[in-house]
């Protein structure tokens, strides 16, 4: 039987995505929400750290499955291995209804008004691709805010004088700090630093009808068993399908967007639930699926006019994909610092985000989420033994007395770091897997020892008796964070879509995702992905007002 | 004529033979039927070694008939996931058939069945899920399971309620649950728990009937998340404080079943969220100091040792000292010396 | 017609019921061939009982061998780790025989210490001859030591970490006491009223 023609595909159900459907099915047009993943409940997955989303040796809690989806990953000298999503060198992405959003860690952060203009304040990069985005802070700042009241977000920028400026005040207040926090707060204020709570997607107090946060120790990587974090699938994706414009389609996966002779998309190739090969027309396509697979499904989608995929004659399409460097430090106490106030993660600092004349970019540090038993067994000082009696007796001793600051290193874009799909490789349902490769720049690596170095000062401070730093090497897949894919710019040239999401070359394909992201910030992406979804999601109303994408 | 009765006494033949199979197959020990796939040997041996170990699997859970068409669809897709060795992870009953187990239990404990009955934890879903006040104050969630129905079988509380907001009116989707007891026996016990049998006494020998005390700790919390139980010697006792004051804890293990789900918030502060560990003048007794531990009645238990004719002259019974009434200034599980001397503290005499 | 006293639902009941004993008999038939474990062989988990002892050895807590590592190991070569059936199989044996050709002796049978420096020369890669030569043996111990890690650290729904020991261990309550946010109106918490959690 043939689909019924909609207005508009959507494909991904995770941040970008779920904004989108909300904002084109509550403006009237009818909207197919593809996912392939499925829902998934807090009961399916309990608290068990092998299956999260965080640790997963056994597999990704939250999707995909290593049964029907896996990448290429460099392997030295060898050339290319064949990588599950289990499997770090993937990259981390998930796959269900709210995509990373349920298992997140929900930090909601605003990137800086500089972030928006980086190369007008650092000059051009050599070896990056480092470029300034089409809009301002300002421009997305209602954004940002819709975003931040839509989805809930508890925070207290008062003691941050570095804090993106906003017209209003967070929805909700923020966290109190647990013991690592108390104690962190202290050292820095000592440091003459600025501590602040971290801003969350998680309620502080009840919220939208959801209730308070219970501060479980099993959050990130996790589902929530209350509700209290705000993801896409708890928030705009229930609203998009109470409109009745909107039909999530779950467990299909979309191999191409069909293209006809004018250079037009005209809907999108699926394989549905039973792995059956369908179609859906539409009169736009909005693309959410990731960096990676956004790109890679632009890249599979070739026609007469685009032999090298969709809105890629440019040969931009899946470069200068960027993550970010993790960098930081670690430090032991003699008494315990552990208090199981979840998620852990609590405390924060922006004083070394373009704040240094030393380096260029940085990036806030935090204190860690709760390192669960197995993640813990890898927290070692270098040189340290991996297992035995000495491995046990560092597990016993520091488990309740470590401390973890990190921060992510804003990453400087390089154009041959990229998502490509391999020639020969073929996923379960014959659609060509993606390879993503490259090396960081050097400036990310000094910057990574900048930070860690500010960690260790922050830890000793703080009381630690003994520390260590950890850096990001130069190599790495991108993971959670990935971004950049798909840039957005003025120059058609030097850029993929326009500063509305829209492909230059294509007028009613659209990206709302990390793609656009002209540079990742130095900070957790997922706020901005939202507002960019607020952004892209009214700016397809707006024109759709006038033109029906005729 | 030859033909039409062998075709006709083959079906009856085919029937007698697999009778006679079935009632033996019923006979047989466990180990050589129920437990010879590993899917329910681990559950076997546990059994074994349990106080329930004198009676046998099919007085509980029945035969595999004792369900009809579904015990064989049950039972027959065990078979074909046993012989194309798929792994479909250790056996679980589902909530119907230990509703099914329940009835049974009352066949012996009968008091404490009864008791249960009387008192809140006897609530079901429907008692349970459409209390509005409660709905209306804090929003139905997946971790509501943790403490009732823990034993539902679907995976969110989506499938039992509707809507999930604070509006209501609310519904269960599914009516058939509606008189089910939500915090049913195996919420607090386990039948397979390890110990020895209970000695049967015989009643009709009067002359020998004698009193002895079980030191088995008889009780585990079944934890939902990981569909398992926890014997409370391994339950984690956390530390309360008040005033960032430790709070002294009974060291009854039983009382740390109770804080399982009445429990404080993350910071273990005492008298947050459902926390009712015993503060002030009854700050260190256990919980089953005065709650009978299966109707959960307190009632009786004040005067053990406020009696009448206690020097304090106070009727303990005319007090209200309920935790469930706000304006309580007597409250139970948290009156202080000074909530009755509020003079503070006689001076010595002496 | 002589079945006219049966209904056809009991009927067919009964003889797919027949068919079900049947069926579990031959099981039964079978039964001593069926092993307690999944994948690998009672010689095997002994093997790797004493590996796991020495990647989580025994203190006054348990060790690897007692919290059931190997037992982890081999559910999860059934299931998420059946990519990993062949690596073991014939680690385990190349294992085997490199220890009786260096000692004379089986690996479990030597003493613990020995034990120690042979899993040390295993993970610096010295071994190299016959199946070692194919496959570094610091591979296939980074291997058994992660899972054996994953089975002592991870949850015990997959077959480790008995009882929670390492939860125990490491003074995590498990399950994690936490309660929700009700009962707010309710006169107790005016004791909590100067605590600054509650001043919000």
């Amino acid at each position: 039987m043939q689909n019924r023609h909609v207005n508009a595909v959507v494909i991904g159900a995770g941040a970008g995505g779920g904004v989108v459907a909300k904002d084109l099915s509550s403006g009237g047009l009818s909207v197919v929400l593809f996912e392939r993943g499925r829902w998934h409940t807090f009961d399916e997955h309990g608290d068990d750290e092998l299956t999260s989303q965080r640790t997963f040796p056994l597999k990704c809690g939250f999707g995909p499955d290593n049964e029907r989806n896996w990448r290429m990953a460099p392997d030295g000298e060898k050339g290319w291995r064949k990588v599950f999503p289990n499997d770090w060198s993937y990259g981390n992405n998930a796959a269900c209804v709210g995509s990373g959003t349920v298992s997140y860690g929900a930090m909601a952060w605003r990137f800086q008004p500089v972030d928006f203009h980086l190369k007008t304040k650092y000059g051009a990069m050599p070896g990056s691709t480092l470029d300034d985005w089409p809009l301002s802070y300002e421009e997305l700042e209602p954004y940002y805010e819709k975003a931040e009241y839509e989805l809930g977000v508890s925070g207290d920028p008062a003691n941050d004088p570095f804090t993106p400026p906003r017209k209003n005040p967070y929805p909700m207040s923020g966290f109190s700090f647990n013991r690592e926090g108390i104690i962190l707060e202290k050292a820095a204020k000592n440091l003459g630093l600025h501590p602040f709570p971290i801003p969350m997607l998680r309620n502080s107090v009840p919220y939208n009808g959801r209730p308070a946060c219970i501060r479980m120790r099993s959050c990130v990587g996790f589902a929530c068993p209350v509700g209290a974090k705000a993801g896409t699938q708890n928030t705009v994706i229930p609203t998009a399908l109470k409109t009745g414009n909107c039909e999530l389609r779950i467990n299909c996966m979309v191999s191409e967007i069909i293209l006809d002779d004018k250079g037009r998309a005209r809907g999108v190739r699926y394989y549905d639930a039973d792995n059956k090969l369908r179609e859906q027309t539409s009169d736009l396509v909005v693309v959410s699926a990731s960096a990676s697979e956004t790109a890679r499904l632009l890249l599979n989608s070739k026609s007469k006019l685009f032999p090298n995929g969709a809105g890629n004659n440019n040969g931009w399409v899946g470069r200068n994909i960027q993550d970010h460097a993790y960098t930081g430090a670690y430090g032991l106490f003699d008494d315990e610092v552990y208090d199981d106030v979840g998620p852990g993660a609590c405390i924060a600092i922006n004083d070394f985000n373009h704040r240094s004349p030393d380096i260029i970019g940085g990036g806030v540090l935090c204190n860690e989420f709760i390192r669960m038993p197995y993640q813990f067994t890898t927290i070692r000082p270098p040189d340290s033994r991996s297992w035995g009696k000495e491995h046990k007796d560092f597990q016993r001793h520091n488990f309740k007395r470590h401390i973890a600051i990190h921060g992510p290193v804003q990453e400087m874009p390089v154009f041959d770091k990229k998502v490509e799909v391999d020639p020969l490789v073929k996923d379960f349902w014959g659609i060509p897997v993606a390879r993503i490769s490259g090396l960081r720049h050097d400036n990310d690596i000094k910057v990574a020892h900048f930070l860690a170095d500010k960690a260790e000062k922050w830890l000793k401070e703080a009381g630690a008796v003994y520390t260590w730093k950890a850096f990001p090497g130069k190599t790495g897949t991108p993971s959670q964070h990935q971004a950049g894919t798909c840039r957005m710019g003025n120059d058609p040239e030097t850029s993929v879509t326009n500063r509305y999401g829209q492909l230059h070359e294509i007028d009613n394909i659209f990206i709302a995702d990390g793609s656009l992201h002209v540079n990742n910030g130095g900070y957790n992406p997922a706020l901005t992905i939202l507002a960019l979804g607020y952004w892209v999601g009214g700016h397809i109303i707006d024109t759709w007002k006038g033109t029906k994408m005729k | 004529m030859k033909k039409m009765l062998i075709t006709g006494s083959a079906p009856l033949l085919l029937i007698a033979g697999f009778l006679l199979l079935y009632s033996r197959w019923n006979a047989a020990p466990p180990e050589r039927t129920c437990a010879s796939c590993h899917e329910i040997s681990n559950m076997v041996d546990i059994w074994g070694k349990s106080t329930h170990r004198n009676i046998a699997c099919k007085e509980c859970h029945g035969t595999a008939l004792s369900e009809g068409i579904h015990s064989l669809k049950e039972k027959g897709k065990m078979v074909f996931h046993h012989n194309s060795k798929i792994w479909s992870g250790d056996i679980a009953i589902s909530e119907d058939q230990r509703m099914k187990v329940l009835q049974r239990c009352t066949g012996c404990h009968q008091t404490e069945f009864a008791g249960w009955n009387s008192g809140g934890h006897a609530m079901n879903y429907s008692e349970l899920f459409l209390n509005s006040t409660h709905n209306k104050t804090e929003t139905i969630s997946e971790d509501c399971l943790r403490c009732h129905g823990m034993f539902y079988d679907k995976s969110s509380v989506a499938d039992i309620v509707e809507p999930l907001d604070s509006a209501g009116p609310w519904k269960l989707k599914d009516t058939k649950l509606a008189d089910r007891p939500a915090i049913p026996c195996f919420s607090c016990h386990q039948v397979h728990q390890s110990g020895n049998p209970g000695e049967r006494q015989n009643l009709s020998n009067p002359s020998s009937l004698h009193y002895s005390r079980s030191k088995q700790t008889l009780t585990s919390f079944f934890y939902r998340r990981t569909n398992t139980y926890f014997p409370v010697l391994l339950l984690a006792s956390p530390e309360i404080t008040f005033q960032s004051a430790s709070v002294k804890i009974s060291h009854d293990p039983n009382q740390r079943l109770c804080i399982q789900c009445h429990s404080p918030n993350a910071f273990n502060m005492s008298g947050s969220s459902d926390d009712r560990t015993p503060l002030g003048v009854h700050e260190g007794i256990s919980c089953l100091a005065c709650h009978d531990p299966h109707s959960n009645s307190a009632m009786a238990s004040c005067k053990n040792c406020h009696p009448a004719i206690s020097n304090c002259k106070l009727d303990v019974e005319q007090m209200n000292t309920t935790y469930k009434d706000p304006s309580s200034v007597n409250n139970i599980h948290f009156v202080a010396c000074t909530d009755c001397h509020s003079m503070g503290r006689p001076a010595k005499r002496f | 017609m002589v079945n006219r006293s049966l209904s056809r639902r009991e009927f067919v009941r009964l003889v797919t019921g027949g068919t079900t004993a049947l069926l579990i008999s031959f099981n039964t038939a079978c039964r001593n061939k069926i092993s307690k474990w999944h994948f690998l062989d009672e010689q095997e988990i002994t093997l790797l009982d004493a590996i796991a002892e020495q990647i989580i050895p025994t203190d006054d807590f348990p060790g690897g061998r007692w919290a059931n590592v190997s037992n982890f190991i081999d559910k999860q070569l059934d299931t998420y780790y059946r990519i990993h059936q062949t690596a073991y199989r014939e680690g385990l044996a190349a294992l085997e025989k490199t220890v009786i050709g260096m000692k004379g002796k089986k690996f479990e049978e030597l003493s613990f210490a020995e034990q120690t420096t042979l899993l040390m020369m295993m993970e610096s890669g010295e071994f190299r001859d016959n199946y070692w030569k194919d496959h570094p043996s610091a591979d296939f111990f980074d291997m058994v030591r992660q899972h054996s890690l994953q089975g002592y650290y991870g949850s015990p729904g997959h077959g480790g970490n008995r009882d929670y020991v390492s939860y125990r261990m490491l003074g995590l309550d498990y399950p994690n006491v936490i309660g929700q946010n009700r009962y707010k109106d309710l006169s107790w918490r005016i004791y909590n009223s100067k605590s600054p959690e509650y001043a919000k």
